[in-house]
């Protein structure tokens, strides 16, 4: 135990082994530079030309009914911006995926755990089965769980109404108030699975000489759970909340899908139907600027929910 | 900060050096052509065959004259001119903004297919071209409609290749049981209606997820324009003395519980028509084959028939729900010969009729055999193609139409419960409509 | 193996509880798998006439016809095409992401805060966004219609980097990496044979992720690929749903079809998350 905890705290090797740093930087960045130019080819370069994007607009110059059937690209410094900003359908998609994000995520994060801590739990051995059943849901194809969700939730078809209509008891997937917790339901379903599969893949990394030593030294199960699985699984869940937070703020699919059946939801339902939508013309505010201007706002928003979430899980950690 | 960009700036410049080295590399490997050409545009010198691209959303399904086999034919025929034909698998809209990126990029095919509502938001967005004089000789092919929903502005686009005139679909057997006479004017399809919803029936059903073409269409059929010039400004009318008619007829019909609220694609309408609770519809007229799909194996085949829409104003008339044609892009290097195909590709009716078209160009089509015995017997299409002859011609639609329908099918879902009325859609399609044009910079009337 | 020996028998209701947990939960999230294969064997007029939770007639081989028509017989040649796209993106996609986690986790690279901050910047854009920009720029290369076009944007995985940096964390130990380099071995070679075998498990991890991702994604293929031989599956199958009248049983056939080469590769890196168990155990 404690050889580990030195060689946790104790640096990195180069410095201490006296290696140029120059020589250690060039090394670092030879295992960075294969990813760093691939994110910079397929990430940054499309993010300059969509920030570039939200400050231009394309505008008929041409005059008459159909702008004269060319459109120009024009500054408009932040009007695009200002437009979105003051569409109200942006603030409340907005509400909508914080609303969802608060309940859903703790439950799908805490499910995910659970599920991961049984599979690492000495009462099962033969893991398989439920790794892959849990997983499964990830690999079905968006366009697959659109069917079978329309299909799941429908009023008249729902097989799960027709189990609960038996009892008298049968529930509006497609009710205004209940649309959210139907969204929540599809999302956990398909990424519960997922998370589960970080977590038991960083239980399972967790040296089994170390839950020996806790038990010589007496402590019970629970505590092995709590004193040390938790921790080291806490890495890897800090990491799955901050993604399904910037995942949430990008709702998309489970809305669209829904909106197919409930034109109620319109073509604005979260901020990311509404840039998709303004994106290929098809909601208002309209076009390429909107659109990134969107999703800038977006960005923002969830970049700024992310950070306050790791700062509190840094403060509570202490 | 400064550093960070600097860097990030860097690292781009190493991209592009990396790209442009394996671009040339591609280059030379595969064409001898400077720049990358364009897969629907390659230039003819000395002999070599015009090469044309075309793409297009036609389902290509089982049973069906595949589109590429139709190109193949096409080719064979024609050694001068050899088009490929490529599906696109996605939704309509997620085609037009492939094809903006790539008429942008220079690398557009030379035809695509394109919804009627598209085209006016294709052309103002500069990506059309002006086929006007290349089309006239063709234009005696077509229904007049038709031919001119493909026209923005006097410019001629394309050539239409599908129509979706609305007409009356419903089940003569119960018609017929029920002691049920069809209906031709609104009038009396009100009162047919309330007739049968007495005996637990529905000649008719409310599609909240189709209000923006399918009430747009009949607003058309009571003789309505919404969209028309003024001084060379939009001048618009959503919310018209036609569209205050068709509103009245439906508010009435939910009023009285006559008229069956689903969305026309979600299950409800499905299993209505299967257990036979809805035994009428105002449809498009690409709806007949879908119709008879979604019936085929029950109670329902061979009972249904197609009627014209019940004459919603003063005269027997009928309004577009729907339909494409296929654009010539304005990257297209050889127009002419594109033309040449298009006009060959939208009479070769049978073909298309297979795809499940009512197909625009004028000329006999065979009602296809499963169609007709579903419908008991009735030449299908040639009650269709009436359709498309009665279709209102002067109905075109704003550049930004596509931007109003999630408005309206949310006004028509609140409609449609009860939460709104019917001229609330359209008073939604007036606002929607003034408001997204003068969002994208054109000019509207006051 | 060790770990047996120490572990008290867990308590009976212990035992109950945790298979009557795990067993809910596998109805949870297979249930609706069932209805896919249920009604995968279904006409689609028995789909909207029957329950959904019972088999109706037999349709399969209908289905199977009617899903080789609708694709033109390409149908197994898209599910190559995905395995392909997916492995490819998988393998490149793992190692690169490794290989960032591992520079970022055991050497002071100058930038490498940066380069975190970026990533996860990056993440923060919706990537539905970028799709057209990218393509623009896939355009210029020349990449547009080529494999390429749908592998590299797939390999790019910022939470493969970021998993692979607390993976690395937790399962390399500086001194293993310090007796190699005692003995000479260069950084590569470090890498190659000491790292990445630590990682194993880890790195199955990613590769899964990766390799779904791709197989998934839709958006990208729809726009970078035209030619019909190169579609991947979800693309032909989302083709089939985009008309009014789709053959929906002929769909959920192909989906299921098109999921077992998933199912074979997870059984088949079954083994190595087993390895990766043994091997976290080596000091």
């Amino acid at each position: 135990m404690a050889a580990r905890d030195r060689r946790a705290r104790g640096g990195r090797g180069f410095g201490r082994r006296g290696f140029g740093r120059s020589h250690e930087a060039r090394t670092g960045w030879m295992f960075l530079s294969p990813f760093v130019l691939l994110f910079a080819l397929c990430f940054l370069a499309p993010i300059v030309v969509s920030v570039r994007a939200a400050f231009h607009r394309d505008l008929p110059t041409g005059g008459g009914l159909y702008g004269g059937g060319e459109l120009v690209e024009t500054f408009v410094g932040v009007e695009n911006f200002a437009q979105v900003l003051a569409t109200p359908a942006l603030w409340a998609g907005l509400g909508r995926v914080v609303l969802f994000g608060i309940f859903q995520i703790p439950v799908m994060i805490g499910l995910a755990l659970l599920l991961a801590l049984l599979l690492d739990s000495e009462v099962v051995r033969r893991v398989t089965v439920f790794r892959l059943g849990f997983f499964l849901p990830f690999a079905i194809p968006g366009v697959i769980a659109a069917l079978l969700w329309t299909y799941i939730y429908s009023p008249r078809l729902s097989p799960i109404n027709q189990v609960l209509g038996a009892v008298g008891a049968p529930i509006d997937f497609f009710h205004p108030q209940m649309i959210l917790v139907s969204m929540a339901n599809m999302t956990t379903w398909t990424f519960a699975g997922y998370n589960m599969l970080i977590f038991l893949a960083a239980l399972q990394a967790i040296p089994r000489e170390l839950y020996e030593a806790a038990r010589i030294d007496g402590a019970s199960e629970a505590r092995i759970v709590w004193a040390i699985k938790i921790p080291m699984v806490a890495p890897a869940a800090l990491l799955a909340v901050l993604l399904s937070i910037i995942g949430t703020i990008q709702l998309f699919n489970e809305p669209t899908v829904l909106a197919t059946v409930n034109p109620w939801m319109g073509n604005d339902f979260t901020p990311m139907v509404l840039a998709y939508n303004a994106m290929t013309g098809q909601a208002q505010p309209s076009g390429a600027g909107p659109a990134s201007a969107v999703s800038i706002v977006m960005a923002v928003f969830a970049g700024v929910l992310a950070a306050g979430y790791a700062l509190a899980q840094r403060r509570l950690a202490r | 900060m400064e550093h960070t960009v600097a860097r990030a700036a860097g690292v781009l410049a190493a991209v592009a050096a990396l790209a442009a080295t394996s671009a040339c590399a591609g280059t030379q490997a595969t064409t001898t052509a400077p720049s990358p050409a364009a897969p629907g545009t390659t230039a003819v010198t000395g002999g070599e065959p015009v090469e044309i691209a075309y793409l297009h959303r036609l389902p290509d399904g089982e049973g069906m004259t595949k589109v590429a086999e139709l190109a193949e034919q096409w080719n064979e025929e024609n050694p001068d001119i050899q088009v490929t034909a490529t599906k696109f698998d996605g939704r309509a809209a997620e085609m037009i903004t492939k094809i903006e990126a790539d008429v942008q990029a220079g690398t557009a095919p030379c035809l695509a297919q394109a919804g009627y509502a598209e085209v006016p938001s294709l052309f103002t967005r500069g990506l059309l071209a002006d086929v006007t004089s290349e089309a006239a000789g063709y234009a005696d092919n077509y229904s007049a409609g038709a031919f001119s929903l493909m026209t923005v502005g006097g410019t001629t686009v394309g050539l239409p290749q599908d129509g979706g005139p609305l007409v009356y679909y419903y089940n003569a057997a119960e018609f017929e049981r029920l002691g049920l006479t069809v209906p031709t004017t609104m009038t009396e399809l009100a009162d047919v209606a309330k007739t049968a919803a007495g005996q637990g029936k529905y000649v008719v059903a409310f599609q909240p997820d189709e209000a923006q073409y399918w009430l747009a269409a009949q607003a058309a059929a009571a003789g309505g324009t919404w969209f028309s010039a003024e001084n060379d400004a939009w001048r618009v009318d959503a919310a018209g003395e036609a569209s205050q008619q068709v509103a009245g007829l439906w508010q009435d019909l939910l009023d009285s519980d006559a008229a069956l609220v689903e969305q026309r694609w979600g299950d409800g309408f499905r299993g209505a028509l299967n257990d036979q609770s809805l035994i009428g519809t105002i449809g498009a007229a690409w709806e007949a084959p879908l119709l008879a799909g979604d019936m085929a194996g029950t109670a329902n085949e061979g009972q249904w028939s197609v009627a014209q829409l019940p004459s919603f104003g003063s005269e027997a008339m009928t309004g577009p729900d729907g339909g494409f044609g296929v654009v010539v892009l304005r990257t297209c290097d050889h127009p002419a010969e594109a033309m040449e195909f298009n006009n060959w590709l939208n009479t070769q009716i049978d073909a298309l009729v297979s795809q499940g078209l009512v197909v625009a160009a004028t000329g006999p089509m065979e009602t296809p055999e499963a169609i007709r015995t579903f419908y008991g017997g009735q030449d299908v299409f040639a009650e269709l193609a009436t359709a498309n002859e009665n279709l209102n011609p002067d109905f075109p639609y704003i550049p930004t139409y596509p931007a109003i329908g999630a408005e309206m099918a949310a006004a028509a879902d609140r409609a449609g419960s009860g939460q709104g009325t019917v001229m609330d859609i359209f008073t939604t399609a007036q606002e929607a409509s003034v408001s997204s044009l003068e969002d994208a910079g054109l000019p509207v009337a006051r | 193996m060790s770990a047996a020996w120490g572990a008290a028998r867990p308590r009976r209701a212990t035992v109950v509880v945790t298979w009557l947990v795990l067993i809910g939960a596998l109805l949870y999230f297979l249930g609706p798998v069932y209805w896919v294969v249920v009604s995968a064997t279904k006409s689609n007029q028995d789909l909207y006439t029957t329950s959904g939770l019972l088999p109706a007639a037999n349709h399969i081989a209908e289905n199977y016809a009617t899903l080789l028509a609708w694709t033109q017989n390409q149908f197994w040649r898209w599910v190559g095409n995905s395995v392909f796209y997916s492995a490819a993106a998988g393998v490149i996609g793992t190692l690169v992401s490794v290989a960032v986690g591992y520079g970022l986790a055991k050497f002071k690279t100058p930038g490498g805060a940066a380069v975190q901050v970026a990533v996860l910047a990056g993440l923060l854009f919706p990537i539905a966004l970028l799709t057209v920009p990218l393509y623009l720029l896939f355009i210029q290369l020349g990449l547009v219609n080529t494999p390429w076009a749908v592998i590299i944007p797939s390999c790019v995985s910022p939470f493969g980097v970021f998993l692979g940096r607390i993976y690395v964390e937790a399962s390399v130990p500086d001194e293993l990496l310090e007796a190699a380099r005692l003995d000479g071995a260069s950084e590569l070679r470090i890498f190659f044979a000491v790292v990445l075998r630590l990682l194993a498990p880890a790195m199955v991890t990613i590769f899964l992720f990766i390799f779904v991702a791709t197989w998934n994604n839709f958006l990208l293929p729809l726009m970078m690929l035209t030619t019909n031989e190169l579609k991947p599956v979800t693309v032909g199958l989302y083709g089939m749903m985009s008309y009014f009248n789709p053959q929906y049983g002929a769909v959920l056939q192909g989906a299921l079809l098109g999921v077992l080469p998933l199912i074979v590769l997870f059984l088949g890196l079954q083994r190595y998350w087993q390895a990766g168990l043994a091997s976290g155990a080596v000091k």
